[in-house]
C-alpha cells in the first residue's frame, strides 16, 4: 500500500513538474504570415527545448502593433511581437517591454544605422529582424511610350518632368503616390525629405526640426508629384500602388527591395530600379526602416522569448531570411557566412545597399502613432490642395510637440 | 403590522430577490463600464500612465475647432443618413404593400443588404468605388460622364457621400421591412371610408397612413439616429476617418483617440460625451412620444 502511494506521489510530482517546465510562448507575427525561414528556427527552438512549445499568430500590419500593445496593457501579454521598431520607444516607456542584451561581437556585424533604431536610453529594446531601404522602380515600357529614354531621374525636376511628360503623352499616372493614412503614406514623403537633408527631429536634442526650408521644399514637390500621379492619392497605400505599377496604371514608385518579386514577369521584364532623386537642398537619399522582435513584459517566461528571439535574428538564420524574403541585409554578411552573400556584385541590390550609410532612420518619437496622424495629414493637406507647403509644416511641428 | 401588509413586504421582497440576478447582471455590463468611463475620462490615462487631471480633457475639446467640425459632421451625417432612411424606408414599404406582380421576389430582394455581414457588403462597396477598377467609375467613363479613373474615397466630400449611400443602403432594408408590417396594421375601413369620400391614393398615405404609423416612423426614428449616430464598422472600412479627418464622426474619432493612439482617457471624455448627447436624444424622444401618442392617439 505504502508503495502503492510513493508511486503515486511520484508520478503525480512528475506531472506536476512537468506542468511547471512546460512553457508556451506566444508570438504575435506581424505582416500576416509566418516566413518560412523563421518557421524553420522556431521549429528547431522547440526541438532543442522540451516542454516549450510557440503559439504563432500571423496579424496584418494594420492591427497588428496596437494588437501587441494593448492585450499587454491590458495585462495579458503576449510573449514576444515581431513589430515595427518605431513602436519601442513608447513600449519601453511604459514598462511593457524588456531590455534585451545583443552580443557586443554581434553589434558589429549590423548595418551602420541599425541598432540605433533599437536603441533608447542606453539600452537595445528589441532584436531588429527585418531592415528596408528603398528605390525607384520604372516601368521603361511606358517611358518609353511617352517618346523618352528611360534611364533614372537624378533630381526632383528630373522626376517632375518626366512623369508630366508620361501623363500628358500617354494619358498614364507618370508617378503613384501614397497618401492614405497608413504608414507608408508617411515613410515615403520621408524618403523625399532625406533626399533633401530634412529632418523630422534631432535624436540627440530630442527637438522638433521638422519646420524647415528643406521640409517645405519636400512637401512642395509632394504637392506637384500629386498632379502628375493616379488620381486619388489619398485613397492609395504603397501595396495599392505596387498593384497599379503592375497593371502598367503608373510609370515609376518607391518601394523597397522586394518589390521586384512582387512584380509581373512582363513588368519586371521591363522595369529598372534607380536611386531616389535628390532634391534641391539634398543628396539621394533613404529612410531606413527596421523591424524588431520584442519580449513583452510579465509573462514570466521572459528569458526563454529572449533567447527566442536572440536565435531568429542570428547571423545565418537572419541571413535565411533575409535572402529568401527579399530584404535588405541587416548586416554585413560577408562576415557572416562562407559564401558570397546574394547581394554582393548584384546591380539591383546595389541600390538598395549603397544608401545605408547615408539614409535616414525612422524618426522616434513616444507617441508613434500620433506622429503618423500629423505627418500624414500634412501630406494629405498638400494633396488635397487644403494649405499651403509652409503652413501645412509650420502647423504639423507644432502638433509634433505634444508627442515626442 | 396588519399581515396584508406583511404580505405585501413578502411579495415585494420576493420581487426584488427575483429581478437581483439581472439588475447585478446590468450593473456589470453597463454600469460599471460606464461610471469606469466617467472615471477615466478625468485622467489622464495613457500606456503606463494615469492621473487625474480635471476636466482638462473637457476643457481640450470645448476649445478645439476641429473636435466642433467632428461634433457638427456626425450630426449631419445622422441627419442625412436617417432621413433617406427614414423615407426610402417609407416608400418601399408602400410600394411592397401594394399588391405589386411579384411582391414577393420583391419582399426577398429588399432584404440582402441587411442580411449579408455589414463588412462584406462594405468591401463589396469598397471596390465598387475604386477608381481604377471599380465598378461605378468604370461605367461612368464609358458613358463618356469621367475621362478618367476617379477615386470616389480620396476626396473629403465624395468620400463622405459615399459613406452616407453606403450606410443608406444597410439600413433602408430593415426600415423598409418594419414599416411594412406596420402599414399592413392600419385598418382597412380607414382607407375604404376615404376612397368612398373622393380621397385620392397620395391624400390617403398623408391623411390615413402616416397619422396612424407616426409613433412607429418616431419609434423607429429614435433608433436609427442612435444606430447611425454610433455606426462604425461602414466609415472604417471605406475610410478610416479620411482622407484628412472628412468622414471622421464622434465614435471614430473617439476609437482613433483611445485605441489607436492610446489615449484611453481622452477618449473616454469622447465617450462620455457620445453617452451624454445620446441620453438627450433619448429624453427628447420620450417627450415627443409622449406628445405623438396624444396626438394620433388610435
Amino acid at each position: 500500500m505504502n508503495k502503492q502511494i510513493s508511486l503515486g506521489l511520484l508520478f503525480g510530482g512528475l506531472l506536476l513538474a512537468a506542468a511547471v517546465h512546460a512553457q508556451q510562448l506566444t508570438f504575435v507575427m506581424c505582416g500576416g504570415e509566418v516566413r518560412e525561414a523563421d518557421q524553420k528556427v522556431i521549429d528547431q527552438f522547440q526541438a532543442d527545448n522540451p516542454g516549450v512549445t510557440v503559439e504563432m499568430e500571423a496579424v496584418p500590419w494594420g492591427t497588428c502593433q496596437s494588437r501587441s500593445t494593448q492585450l499587454a496593457h491590458a495585462g495579458d501579454p503576449v510573449s514576444l511581437s515581431y513589430m515595427g521598431s518605431r513602436t519601442l520607444k513608447q513600449l519601453a516607456q511604459a514598462d511593457l517591454i524588456v531590455p534585451v542584451d545583443i552580443d557586443p561581437a554581434m553589434r558589429g556585424l549590423y548595418q551602420p544605422n541599425v541598432l540605433k533604431t533599437v536603441e533608447n536610453q542606453g539600452k537595445f529594446w528589441g532584436f531588429p529582424h527585418a531592415f528596408s531601404t528603398k528605390a525607384l522602380f520604372i516601368n521603361c515600357a511606358i517611358v518609353e511610350q511617352a517618346g523618352l529614354e528611360c534611364r533614372g531621374p537624378r533630381t526632383w525636376d528630373e522626376m517632375y518632368d518626366m512623369a508630366k511628360t508620361i501623363k500628358d503623352k500617354t494619358g498614364i499616372a507618370g508617378v503613384g503616390l501614397a497618401g492614405k493614412d497608413f504608414d507608408n503614406t508617411m515613410h515615403q514623403f520621408l524618403n523625399y525629405l532625406y533626399s533633401n537633408n530634412g529632418t523630422v527631429i534631432d535624436p540627440d536634442t530630442n527637438e522638433i526640426t521638422l519646420d524647415s526650408k528643406e521640409a517645405v521644399e519636400t512637401l512642395e514637390f509632394y504637392g506637384r508629384l500629386a498632379d502628375v500621379a493616379q488620381d486619388g492619392p489619398t485613397a492609395f497605400e504603397r501595396s495599392q500602388i505596387k498593384d497599379l505599377f503592375n497593371d502598367g496604371k503608373v510609370a515609376m514608385y518607391i518601394d523597397g527591395p522586394w518589390g521586384r518579386g512582387q512584380h509581373n514577369e512582363d513588368v519586371q521584364a521591363t522595369s529598372i530600379t534607380v536611386p531616389i532623386p535628390a532634391g534641391p537642398s539634398g543628396q539621394s537619399g533613404t529612410l531606413l526602416i527596421t523591424d524588431s522582435i520584442a519580449v513583452f513584459k510579465g509573462t514570466g517566461h521572459e528569458d526563454v522569448a529572449i533567447k527566442l528571439a536572440a536565435a531568429l535574428a542570428s547571423g545565418e538564420a537572419q541571413y535565411d531570411l533575409d535572402s529568401s524574403w527579399g530584404l535588405t541585409p541587416i548586416m554585413k554578411y560577408e562576415q557572416v557566412i562562407a559564401e558570397k552573400p546574394f547581394y554582393v556584385d548584384d546591380p539591383y541590390w546595389e541600390v538598395f545597399v549603397e544608401p545605408i550609410a547615408g539614409g535616414g532612420p525612422e524618426p522616434l518619437f513616444v507617441e508613434y502613432q500620433s506622429l503618423q496622424t500629423v505627418m500624414n495629414e500634412m501630406i494629405q493637406g498638400i494633396i488635397l490642395k487644403e494649405g499651403d507647403a509652409a503652413d501645412l509644416v509650420a502647423e504639423a511641428a507644432e502638433a509634433l510637440e505634444e508627442f515626442k | 403590522m396588519s399581515a396584508l401588509s406583511k404580505l405585501h413586504r413578502g411579495t415585494s421582497l420576493f420581487a426584488w430577490l427575483l429581478i437581483l440576478p439581472a439588475a447585478l447582471y446590468m450593473c456589470l455590463i453597463v454600469a460599471w463600464p460606464l461610471l469606469e468611463t466617467v472615471r477615466l475620462s478625468f485622467t489622464n490615462s495613457a500606456l503606463g500612465v494615469e492621473d487625474y487631471v480635471g476636466a482638462e480633457n473637457y476643457a481640450k475639446l470645448a476649445g478645439s475647432g476641429r473636435f466642433h467640425d467632428i461634433v457638427l459632421r456626425t450630426f449631419y451625417w445622422m441627419a442625412l443618413s436617417v432621413c433617406l432612411k427614414i423615407v426610402l424606408g417609407l416608400a418601399g414599404a408602400s410600394l411592397l404593400n401594394s399588391r405589386l406582380k411579384g411582391g414577393g421576389i420583391y419582399r426577398v430582394l429588399v432584404m440582402p443588404p441587411w442580411v449579408v455581414p455589414i463588412a462584406i457588403g462594405c468591401i463589396g462597396w469598397l471596390w465598387l468605388y475604386q477608381g481604377h477598377f471599380g465598378l461605378i467609375a468604370g461605367v461612368l467613363q464609358r458613358v463618356g460622364i469621367l475621362d478618367g479613373p476617379f477615386e470616389f474615397l480620396a476626396y473629403r466630400d465624395s468620400a463622405f457621400y459615399c459613406a452616407v449611400i453606403t450606410d443608406v443602403w444597410i439600413g433602408t432594408p430593415f426600415v423598409t421591412i418594419y414599416f411594412l408590417a406596420v402599414i399592413q396594421a392600419v385598418p382597412r375601413e380607414l382607407h375604404e371610408a376615404a376612397y368612398l369620400d373622393g380621397a385620392s391614393r397620395w391624400y390617403r398615405f398623408r391623411r390615413v397612413t402616416i397619422p396612424y404609423i407616426m409613433p412607429s416612423i418616431a419609434a423607429m426614428s429614435l433608433l436609427s439616429v442612435i444606430w447611425t449616430f454610433n455606426s462604425f464598422e461602414i466609415i472604417w472600412i471605406l475610410t478610416e476617418g479620411g482622407p484628412r479627418g472628412g468622414t471622421t464622426t464622434l465614435i471614430i474619432d473617439t476609437y482613433k483617440r483611445a485605441i489607436a493612439n492610446f489615449k484611453f482617457g481622452q477618449g473616454a471624455a469622447r465617450a462620455t460625451i457620445i453617452v451624454l448627447l445620446l441620453t438627450a436624444f433619448s429624453l427628447l424622444y420620450l417627450w415627443a412620444m409622449a406628445k405623438i401618442n396624444r396626438r394620433y392617439a388610435h
